[in-house]
């Protein structure tokens, strides 16, 4: 029994401290107060953008591949130079003989080993 | 090679050859310099008479942008076939590779000329189409081998 009134008592005295504490968290600011922080509020809102999970600007595009060649810009042209002379002559073979073979012939061009 | 031999003016009579060609006007291109740039306006086709012409076009190649030779033509060839087809722009750009003499000869003039003279118009055009079909047909070739070694890579 006394245990029983024990913690009925703890129970009131605790539920009393829950009401006290929610009693000061809701209770109002000073009218002026509070006045002052709603118009410092709606201006903090309204400088938000409206789609707030999107981005404002439009999505970049991916950015282009950018080819960097490992050796000196002279010598890189040399082999594309090289390359391309190579792939017309060996289209060429295949015009006047077309066959498979000669359109899918290997070149020596460094630039597709 | 006499320019009356151009690959354009096959099948030409002499004399027919020589009128069209004094329809148009000699122009010397120093080594390094440039006949035509890619998108501007053709005006007009290009024969060859002396030296050496490429064909190029622009590359992305690191920060910068190169020129990447794509074709080259020489003496009695001609180049610049976009002045005679709509919509008369040039697709690449045109450099001299050594010192080089053309005869530059001007759209309204010659198409004058043609329909005034439909057979040779006929033969030129004729040998226009053979050039404009022999470069269709290597680049297609060139393109496929391309994307077989693409088509390769992605498989292995």
């Amino acid at each position: 029994m006394v245990m029983f009134l024990m913690v009925l008592c703890m129970s009131v005295f605790g539920l009393a401290v829950c009401g006290l504490a929610f009693g000061a968290a809701t209770r109002g600011l000073p009218t002026g107060e509070e006045a002052a922080l709603t118009a410092a509020v709606d201006e903090r809102l309204a400088a938000v953008p409206e789609r707030f999970f999107v981005r404002d600007a439009a999505p970049l595009p991916a950015p282009a591949a950018v080819l960097v060649p490992k050796v000196p810009i002279e010598v890189f042209l040399a082999q594309i130079e090289r390359h391309v002379r190579l792939e017309q002559a060996a289209a060429e073979s295949f015009l006047s003989a077309p066959s498979l073979e000669s359109l899918h012939g290997r070149t020596v061009s460094p630039l597709v080993h | 090679m006499s320019i009356e031999q151009a690959d354009m003016l096959h099948g030409v009579g002499a004399a027919d050859a020589a009128r069209l060609i004094a329809l148009g006007s000699r122009v010397h291109v120093s080594t390094g310099a440039q006949l035509f740039e890619l998108g501007s306006e053709a005006h007009g086709v290009y024969l060859i008479e002396r030296g050496r012409i490429a064909l190029t076009l622009p590359m992305r190649i690191g920060a910068g942008q190169e020129d990447v030779l794509v074709e080259e033509r020489t003496t009695g060839q001609m180049v610049g076939w976009s002045g005679l087809i709509p919509p008369h722009r040039f697709t690449l750009k045109a450099l001299a590779q050594i010192d080089t003499d053309v005869v530059v000869l001007p759209r309204a003039p010659l198409l004058e000329f043609f329909d005034a003279n439909p057979a040779i118009g006929y033969v030129v055009m004729r040998n226009l189409a053979s050039v404009v079909g022999q470069r269709l047909q290597v680049f297609q070739a060139m393109w496929l081998r391309e994307m077989q070694r693409f088509v390769e890579t992605r498989s292995s």
